[in-house]
């Protein structure tokens, strides 16, 4: 899996880093049971602090997205989404949508770009490496 | 004589040729060893850099190899040989080092890193699936060791009470030593501490090193680097097989009593031809093709202030051992780790090693 940081974005690193992992998960380039690199040493590939790591990764956490072990390091793991997460999840995609139909998008256009990103995840193979 | 100047010729040619080539094949967006966005690659000063230092560079050979001969001819003296490609090193930095500054000056002057889009790309597969160690490569340089320690241990009996472990500029021996394992055996002690350093550099390429990808191309550039890594590797175990095939060939001279003139060249050409290859190979696959991935936008990050000289990369908060080069093929120690230290005084130690053994007294 590439990560990407842009340093001159407003989006903080940690929040960029969950951002492209949890894209990750949802493009199927990281499976179930995958593993991600030990924070400190994603955070010296970066050559950042390694609790700016820690914090993307507790996130991460704490949204079930990943298990933290100390054997097994940063896991992968897939939970059910709860009824819980589906009423924050609609509230935050309430706000997106928003911004488009107060921006003047028609509902048929932002329907199609939704679709066309669902469609998007999970086209991405994971790349055999040699 | 003639030994001599056949060699410092060819590896006067290797210098000048990688010299020459190095622009061409080092990554377009660092030209000199100066970071630069994309969009600068082809800035006019870097073109004009490029071609001043190219006739700089071959000025200076001719001036080099023409200055040595003039006083070998006069005085005879072959040390001086091998000193000319010294000099041709010093003079190549000089070339590199003027090109630098004169790209550093432009950058800043023309303010290149203004309003980019800086990022870091990093490859997560390069630590959760790093490569796997080319343990197949390495068996020639142990079949190669282990031949020399049973045909050492088989013929040790009818080897010659005397031994000559050094011997002159044409072949002749200039030190005996009495026979005994330590002296027999010597170069085996040699062939062991290769492989270790050898094996350890290329396990630090491999698992100590941090990859410098590319965040406008990461994806080519992170496949790129796997195999510039592998191949890398590789190329150092071949290279320490031909060593190992020197030192059985050269313990086969001095256990059999052979005095030849070319006694030196069973040292040098294996050597000479492996780094030869060795270069080669890094020097196709030194830049990263292009796949034709998608531009993300985003530019390398703005890192010359670790970059001492423009060649020596310190960086204390970096915890890698190497890096890629920015200026050269291969990777580089980063001097601002402590164990980067211990890896130079291994490598040293080495040295001294050899050269009390066969070259010293």
């Amino acid at each position: 899996m590439i990560l990407n940081v842009d340093l001159a974005s407003d989006v903080p690193i940690y929040q960029q880093l969950r951002d492209q992992i949890v894209e990750a998960i949802a493009d199927g380039v990281l499976a179930e049971g995958s593993s991600l690199p030990a924070t400190r040493a994603l955070a010296a590939d970066f050559g950042i602090n390694f609790h700016t790591v820690n914090k993307a990764y507790d996130l991460l956490r704490q949204q079930g997205l990943i298990q933290l072990n100390r054997k097994t390091g940063a896991v992968v793991t897939t939970t059910v989404a709860d009824p819980l997460f589906s009423a924050d999840w609609t509230a935050r995609a309430r706000t997106l949508l928003a911004e488009a139909v107060a921006r003047g998008l028609s509902p048929e256009e932002v329907l199609e770009s939704c679709r066309s990103i669902l469609d998007s995840f999970g086209t991405t193979q994971p790349e055999e490496t040699p | 004589m003639t030994v001599a100047i056949v060699l410092s010729a060819a590896l006067a040619a290797l210098v000048l040729a990688i010299a020459l080539v190095l622009p061409a094949i080092n990554s377009p967006t660092v030209p000199f060893g100066v970071r630069v966005p994309a969009q600068r690659a082809d800035d006019p000063t870097v073109v004009r850099q490029t071609r001043v230092y190219r006739w700089r560079v071959l000025l200076s050979g001719i001036v080099a190899i023409g200055v040595c001969l003039a006083i070998y001819g006069m005085t005879g003296e072959t040390l001086l040989l091998p000193l000319s490609v010294l000099v041709l090193v010093g003079f190549w930095y000089g070339c590199f080092f003027l090109a630098n500054h004169e790209i550093r000056a432009a950058k800043a002057a023309g303010g290149w890193y203004e309003g980019v889009r800086q990022g870091i790309a990093v490859d997560t597969e390069l630590r959760t699936d790093p490569p796997r160690f080319p343990w197949l490569w390495l068996a020639p340089a142990l079949i190669v060791t282990i031949a020399t320690v049973v045909i050492g241990v088989i013929s040790y009996p009818s080897m010659p009470d005397v031994l000559a472990v050094h011997y002159g500029a044409k072949g002749i021996p200039n030190r005996l030593a009495a026979k005994s394992i330590g002296t027999a055996f010597s170069l085996v002690f040699v062939q062991i501490g290769v492989t270790a350093l050898l094996v350890g550099i290329a396990a630090a390429i491999l698992f100590r090193s941090r990859p410098d990808i590319d965040p406008a191309h990461p994806a080519g550039s992170a496949h790129w680097h796997r195999r510039y890594m592998l191949l890398g590797a590789r190329a150092l175990l071949g290279l320490l097989a031909m060593i190992d095939l020197a030192m059985l060939g050269s313990s086969l001279l001095m256990w059999t009593g052979t005095v030849t003139p070319w006694a030196p060249l069973v040292v040098v050409l294996p050597i000479l031809a492996a780094v030869a290859v060795a270069v080669v190979v890094f020097a196709r696959n030194n830049r990263a093709r292009d796949e034709g991935e998608e531009d993300t936008g985003l530019t390398h990050r703005e890192d010359d202030k670790y970059w001492r000289s423009g060649l020596f990369y310190v960086n204390r908060e970096d915890h890698a051992l190497m890096v890629p080069r920015r200026f050269g093929l291969g990777w580089t120690l980063n001097f601002g780790n402590p164990k980067a230290a211990m890896l130079l005084a291994g490598v040293v130690a080495l040295i001294g090693l050899v050269i009390t053994l066969r070259f010293a007294g």
